[in-house]
């Protein structure tokens, strides 16, 4: 693997990780499987420990994480666990249905990371990667205890095996122009715990405008680090900033022109690196925060703290900072800083009705937008996403609001500065008003396929409801099968007629969407429902022009135009859960989301990507 | 017309949800496997809940064979079995299946045969009690389906 590709892995760490699973019941083996997916990791399967075992053997690198059933018939977990901890060096999480102590004590005395049980939550497998920095870095540190070379900002690039990491300082070394400094920092930083340096949205522009001002080309470390004077900041930290930027830049540039990149550049690079840098500072000290909430934010936030250059956010200058207008809000604020008071005060207007949680701030905007692009399953991204930037966005956030409040924000913004230095200027071409465009764009994006609150189908399922025999309305639904003959159904790009052969063999199977609609079957609905899941990507607009344009304009349509024209979720004669739960229904058609579109919850995944 | 169609069944979904939500059938993991479903596995909930019947349905033919058996003894093997049960069952939300099965697991490690015949009884009750709701349910998901797929002109 090349240092580039290992920095392309690194940068999107958690994403990505290869986790091998192994359960004799199939079952949750599915369930499992799909659950890690949700989570983003790389997943393969197995039902037998033998093959897992073969699977692991055959090569020791291609997998991160192993999670395994405690029971299985063909080996016992426990043996499993003891070989692949011996063999391969990897964290392995235990499964079982069983929550009797002293299995899990069994699995933990055979080394087992984790012990879950069953049925296990998402919630829990978001946080499974933890095992995996947190092996790699007792390795890591274990070897490489004389090597002055893990600066600050090669502790990220620790987590690959050994090769990339001298491979690493190799490239390091191109940066080396004074042998004698080198010595010194290394000297210092392996002398002391590792002082954390945390690029913060004011460091990074400086470190940005020392580089325009060299040239992108030319820029060295020794001399942006000069460029940037700024206390306490060594040219390796520069030099690792400066590297990690340059990949970062060469991986956008595809993306979007050189201008954006420049300007919008410390707001996503520094999202991305945070995530990189929330790696390194995470062994730092130990800080009782929620499991759910700090995925790669926390780490860089409990790099504040320790930090003693960061002492000054404790001061009244970082208490004064609390009382703008549009402060940052988000998860990561909980924390023993004063920082962490500004936790609920969040008075940007966007529309979303998420209060804490989300950083009504500028990253998601283009975060969101490159996700858009880049057409990912977008819902857990988002979260994940904004769950990370949490850190990173509180310096983020600043910049935005230097965009609407400069005057507002131009003094606080000095003292909340991490490492001291001279204020200096904005970076040429910030460009604001794109980014409030963005915001404005993303906040409308919500708002249109935003849920009602969940209180709404909590209740559903509180109503005390009997099971009433159901209504006899099936030999009516069925019947139209044939009425419906020589009707063709919209969106459909054959746009012929329904056959009522096609959709009476297609009754009994199973109802998934996929099966009985899909285009091999040449079943009408199916065109009906791919058609409608590619254009519907989150408002009405193109369903409601094709219903308009279609050559067979049915009253039907009427009825559903005006259940969408509602715009939105609740719909004009709003009122029942029914009816709220209808329009949920029409929005996730897309989704073919049968049993999740009942009570709304299927929405959720629409919830997902609004948060 | 069809649009009340929809609409009616999916009040019927609707209810026969709540109903076994109310009744302890099912639980939140469940609304977790309705959240996995998505374009990218549109019919998650379905094909998950299918294995788990096939397997479900072995593993119990298994357990009546062995505790059927006059000779039989080999509780850790019942155990093994039950442990799958208990596992799956949870992974899908079935509550009730679930907890039946945990108390037949606590029955078959005090060697009781006959109360491990008598919760027998009851984890196939429950069962075959939560396959037809699902059965129904899956029903009317594809009515549902059906109906919002045909329009008519008015």
């Amino acid at each position: 693997m090349t240092v580039e590709q290992n920095f392309e892995a690194l940068d999107q760490f958690p994403v990505g990780m290869r986790v091998l699973a192994v359960d004799d019941d199939q079952t949750c083996l599915k369930i499992l499987e799909t659950l890690l997916r949700h989570c983003q990791y790389h997943v393969t399967t197995t039902n037998e420990a033998q093959k897992a075992l073969e699977l692991l053997r055959e090569n020791k690198n291609k997998f991160d994480l192993v999670i395994s059933d405690v029971d299985m018939p063909d080996m016992d977990g426990f043996k499993l666990l003891e070989l692949v901890g011996l063999e391969m060096d990897l964290p392995v999480i235990m499964l079982s249905a069983h929550s009797d102590p002293k299995f899990v004590m069994k699995g933990v005395t055979h080394g087992a990371c984790d012990y879950l049980l069953k049925p296990v939550r998402i919630e829990e497998l978001k946080n499974i990667w933890q095992h995996v920095v947190r092996s790699r870095f007792d390795k890591n540190r274990g070897s490489n205890n004389g090597d002055k070379r893990d600066g600050s900002g090669n502790e990220g690039v620790g987590y690959s095996d050994q090769n990339n990491g001298r491979a690493n300082r190799k490239r390091k070394d191109q940066y080396n122009e004074d042998d004698d400094e080198e010595k010194d920092d290394n000297d210092d930083s392996s002398a002391q715990k590792k002082q954390r340096v945390v690029w913060t949205v004011e460091l990074h522009k400086k470190f940005v405008a020392a580089v325009n001002q060299l040239g992108y080309e030319k820029a060295m470390p020794k001399k942006i680090l000069d460029l940037m004077n700024v206390e306490k900041l060594t040219r390796e930290n520069v030099a690792s900033h400066l590297q990690k930027f340059r990949l970062y830049l060469k991986r956008i540039s595809g993306v979007a022109n050189q201008q954006a990149i420049m300007a919008n550049s410390d707001l996503h690079f520094l999202q991305m690196s945070s995530s990189l840098n929330g790696l390194d500072g995470f062994n730092h000290r130990p800080i009782p925060v929620g499991s759910g909430q700090f995925h790669g934010g926390a780490p860089a936030m409990r790099s504040f703290t320790p930090n003693e250059i960061l002492g000054r956010l404790n001061t009244p200058s970082g208490i004064g900072v609390r009382n703008l207008s549009s402060p940052p809000a988000g998860m990561f604020l909980q924390n023993q800083t004063d920082l962490g008071k500004f936790h609920h005060v969040s008075s940007l207007p966007l529309n979303h009705s998420d209060g804490g949680n989300i950083l009504p701030g500028l990253p998601l905007p283009l975060e969101f937008d490159q996700l858009q692009t880049n057409n990912n399953n977008n819902n857990n991204n988002i979260r994940n996403m904004n769950n990370n930037k949490s850190i990173a966005g509180t310096s983020m956030a600043f910049p935005s609001f230097s965009t609407q409040q400069n005057s507002i924000i131009g003094a606080p913004n000095n003292n909340l500065v991490v490492l001291e230095g001279h204020p200096q200027s904005s970076p040429p071409g910030f460009p604001g008003h794109q980014i409030n465009k963005r915001l404005e764009h993303w906040s409308n994006a919500v708002s249109s396929s935003t849920l009602p609150p969940p209180a709404q189908n909590s209740n559903s399922i509180n109503r005390q409801f009997d099971v009433s025999p159901l209504p006899q309305s099936r030999p009516d639904t069925l019947e139209w099968n044939n009425v419906s003959s020589s009707y063709s159904i919209p969106f459909c790009d054959s746009a012929t007629t329904l056959s009522p052969p096609a959709l009476d063999t297609t009754n009994p199977r199973a109802f998934c969407r996929n099966m009985d609609f899909d285009s091999s079957t040449n079943a009408q609905p199916g065109c009906f429902y791919d058609t409608l899941q590619t254009r519907q990507s989150g408002n009405y607009g193109p369903t409601t022009d094709a219903m308009l344009s279609s050559s067979n304009p049915k009253e039907g349509f009427v009825v559903g135009q005006q259940k969408l024209q509602s715009g939105g979720f609740m719909s004009a004669e709003a009122g029942s859960l029914d009816d709220i739960v209808n329009s949920t229904m029409k929005q996730e058609q897309s989704q073919g989301d049968l049993s999740g579109g009942d009570l709304g919850y299927g929405g959720f995944s629409s919830l997902r990507t609004c948060i | 017309m069809l649009g009340l169609g929809v609409d009616r069944l999916q009040a019927d979904i609707n209810r026969l949800l709540a109903s076994l939500f109310h009744q302890g059938v099912l639980d939140e993991q469940f609304l977790q496997l309705q959240q996995l479903q998505d374009e990218t596995s549109p019919n998650f909930v379905y094909d998950v809940i299918n294995i788990y019947f096939d397997e479900s349905e072995k593993l119990l033919r298994n357990l009546r064979l062995l505790l059927m058996d006059r000779e039989f003894s080999d509780y850790k093997k019942i155990g093994l079995h039950l442990n799958q049960l208990v596992g799956s069952s949870s992974s899908i939300g079935a509550r009730r299946v679930r907890n039946v099965c945990v108390a037949l697991r606590s029955a078959s490690e005090l060697s009781n045969r006959p109360g491990c015949l008598r919760g027998l009884e009851v984890v196939e009750h429950e069962y075959h009690y939560l396959k037809n709701m699902m059965h129904e349910l899956f029903q009317l998901e594809q009515q549902r389906l059906l109906a919002a797929g045909v329009r008519y002109p008015m």
